[in-house]
C-alpha cells in the first residue's frame, strides 16, 4: 500500500537524512517508527503525506505520489503532526467546517471517540489545554476513517489516564483496511500497541519487523549474572540482576521490551540486519 | 472525483476559509475600514474633501487590498496551521483560487461599497453646510463631488491594487513568519534599486537630471525650465502593459506554483 522506493531526503542537499531508503508498508498493520531524537522520524513521515518531497526516489500511497497533495490522496490519510493547530471554533463548527472534506467522517463515532477520550465541549477549542486539544484532534482524525493515519509523537502532552485511553481507542478503532503509523522516541506508549517496528538512524533503516517475528528472534531475558559464551546485544542494571537482549536460539519466544530492542539494534546494527536476514 | 476543482468541495473551502477566523478576517477588514474612515474625516479636515478622497482611496484599496491578500495565506506561520492548511483535502487551485477570489473579488467590492457610503456621507455634509443664499454657493456646491471610480485616479489605483495584492500573496507564501513588514522590506529594497539603476541610467545618458521614474521618463533641466522626456509611444505601451498586467498577473501565477510546491 505505502511504497517507498530508493528515497533520499535531506534539508540541504550535501547532508542526507535518508540515502536510498526502501520500505514497503501495508494494510492491516499498527507501525511504530521509532529513532532518536533528529533521526528523522517526523521528516519521514511529511514525506509520506506530501509536506516534503523526496530530493530522489520515490513513494507511492496507493499508487499515488504524496507530493501532489491531491484531494483524493488527502481524503485517504490523516496526519497529526506533534503540534495540533485548532483555530478558535467551538466542537460542533470545526466538525462543520472540516468534516465535509472527508466524505467517510462519521459524526457518532466522532463524538463517542470525545466521550472516550474525556474530551468536554466548553467553549472555543482554543482555550482547551494543549493535551485536550491533541485529544480532541485524535478523536477527529479516527473519525474521519482514513485508509492511512500518520501520528508524530501523539502521546507528548497526555498525561498518564489519557495515554492509556489512547492506546486503548487506536486498539479498538484498528482494522484490516487501515494502516496506522506511529512515530515516537516515547517507545513505552507504544507497548502492546504496535504490531511491527521500524527503527531508522542516521538515515538508514535498521529494522522492519513484526513484534512476533522480533519475539521469534530475540530474546528478552533477566538474568543475575551475563555468561561471557553469550553474544549480548543490549544489557542493563536491573534489580535482579541484568536485563538483557540476545539472539534467541530457543523454540521459545518472550515478551519483547521496545526500549531494549531499541538500544539493542542502534548499538549492534549489523548483527541485527544479520539476524533478521 | 476532480482532483484539480470540484463545485461541491470548493464551496466547503470557500465556507472554511470564510469561517474558520472570522475575528481575523472580518476584524482586519473592519480595522482597515475605520482607519481610511479616520483618515478621509482628518484630510477632510486638513487639506479639503478632494484629497482627502483621493488618499483615503488609494490607502484602502490598495494598502488595505495588500494588507488582506498578505494575511489570507498566512497559516504558515506556524508549523500546526501550515501542515493543516496543506493536508486538507481541496486542490492547491481551490485553495489559491480562494485567495484569488477574497483578495481580488470580494475585497474590493466590499471597500467599494463602503467608500461610497462615507464618501456620499462626507460629501452631502460639506453640501448641507453651504448657505444657499451665497454668492458662491454654487461654484463651492461643485467644487466638490463624489469620487468617480471610473476616473482616471481610481483607473490608477486599480492597478496598484492589482499590483500590490500579487505582491502581498507572494511574500505571504515566501515568508512564514511576519511576512507582511517582510514583504514590505524587499518590495522597498526592490523599488529602490529600481529608481537607482533608472537613475544611474539616465545620468549616464543626459549628464544632469532633475527627476527619473524608473524606466519611463526622466526630467532634465533645459535653460531654466525643466524638461520631461519620456519613452516613445511604442516602449512606453510595453511598458505600460507589462507594469499593468504582465507583472501583476505573473504575480498571481507565481503564488500558485508556489502553493503548490510549498514544503513545510
Amino acid at each position: 500500500m505505502v511504497e517507498i522506493v530508493n528515497l533520499s531526503f535531506g534539508y540541504r542537499k550535501k547532508k542526507l537524512l535518508y540515502k536510498n531508503l526502501s520500505l514497503t508498508l501495508d494494510t492491516g498493520s499498527i507501525y511504530g517508527l521509532l529513532g532518536k531524537n533528529g533521526a528523522g522520524k517526523s521528516t519521514l513521515l511529511k514525506n509520506l503525506i506530501g509536506l516534503l518531497f523526496p530530493n530522489t526516489g520515490k513513494i507511492l500511497v496507493d499508487g499515488q505520489e504524496p507530493r501532489k497533495r491531491s484531494p483524493a490522496f488527502l481524503e485517504s490519510m490523516y496526519f497529526i503532526p506533534e503540534e495540533v493547530y485548532v483555530p478558535s471554533l467551538t466542537i460542533p463548527s470545526y466538525k462543520r467546517l472540516f468534516a465535509p472534506f472527508y466524505p467517510r467522517f462519521d459524526e457518532k463515532k466522532f463524538y463517542d471517540y470525545l466521550d472516550q477520550l474525556d474530551v468536554r465541549d466548553e467553549g472555543k477549542l482554543t482555550t482547551l489545554s494543549f493535551g485536550q486539544q491533541k485529544k480532541f484532534i485524535i478523536a477527529f482524525a479516527l473519525a474521519c476513517r482514513t485508509r492511512v493515519l500518520l501520528l508524530d509523537e501523539p502521546t507528548n502532552g497526555l498525561d498518564i489516564p489519557s495515554k492509556i485511553r489512547f492506546r486503548k481507542l487506536i486498539s479498538s478503532v484498528f482494522d484490516e483496511d487501515r494502516m496506522i503509523f506511529i512515530s515516537t522516541h516515547q517507545i513505552r506508549d507504544l507497548d502492546n500497541l504496535i504490531d511491527r517496528v521500524i527503527i531508522v538512524d542516521q538515515g538508514e533503516l535498521l529494522l522492519n519487523a513484526s513484534v512476533a517475528d522480533i519475539a521469534e528472534k530475540l530474546a528478552f531475558r533477566t538474568v543475575s549474572e551475563i555468561s561471557t559464551q553469550e553474544d549480548v546485544l543490549y544489557q542493563e542494571d536491573s534489580l535482579r540482576g541484568y536485563s538483557i537482549v540476545t539472539k534467541n536460539d530457543t523454540a521459545n519466544s518472550s515478551k519483547v521490551n521496545l526500549e531494549h530492542l531499541f538500544n539493542a539494534v542502534t548499538d549492534n546494527p549489523a548483527k541485527i540486519k544479520t539476524i533478521f536476514n | 472525483m476532480n482532483n484539480t476543482f470540484d463545485f461541491r468541495r470548493f464551496g466547503f473551502l470557500f465556507r472554511k476559509t470564510l469561517l474558520e477566523r472570522p475575528v481575523q478576517l472580518f476584524g482586519f477588514t473592519g480595522l482597515i475600514f475605520a482607519v481610511i474612515f479616520i483618515t478621509y474625516f482628518i484630510c477632510k479636515m486638513l487639506i479639503g474633501i478632494g484629497p482627502a478622497q483621493n488618499i483615503s482611496f488609494i490607502w484602502g484599496m490598495a494598502g488595505g487590498g495588500c494588507f488582506l491578500a498578505s494575511f489570507l495565506f498566512s497559516y504558515f506561520s506556524t508549523s500546526a496551521s501550515g501542515s493543516s492548511y496543506l493536508t486538507l483535502p481541496a486542490s492547491s487551485f481551490e485553495k489559491w483560487l480562494c485567495g484569488v477570489i477574497i483578495a481580488e473579488i470580494l475585497y474590493p467590492l466590499l471597500f467599494l461599497v463602503f467608500f461610497r457610503g462615507i464618501d456620499t456621507m462626507f460629501v452631502t455634509i460639506y453640501h448641507n453646510s453651504l448657505d444657499p443664499a451665497s454668492p458662491l454657493y454654487k461654484s463651492m456646491f461643485d467644487s466638490v463631488f463624489i469620487f468617480a471610480f471610473d476616473g482616471r485616479v481610481a483607473e490608477k489605483v486599480y492597478q496598484i491594487f492589482f499590483l500590490l495584492t500579487g505582491i502581498g500573496v507572494v511574500g505571504s507564501l515566501y515568508f512564514n513568519k511576519v511576512n507582511f513588514i517582510k514583504t514590505a522590506l524587499v518590495f522597498c529594497v526592490v523599488c529602490f534599486a529600481a529608481w537607482g539603476i533608472n537613475w544611474l541610467m539616465a545620468i549616464i545618458i543626459f549628464g544632469h537630471i532633475n527627476d527619473a521614474f524608473p524606466f519611463h521618463g526622466v526630467d532634465i533641466p533645459v535653460g531654466k525650465i525643466d524638461g520631461s522626456v519620456d519613452l516613445p509611444a511604442i516602449p512606453a505601451k510595453i511598458y505600460n502593459v507589462f507594469s499593468d498586467l504582465i507583472f501583476p498577473i505573473s504575480l498571481w501565477l507565481v503564488s500558485f506554483v508556489r502553493l503548490k510546491e510549498k514544503e513545510f
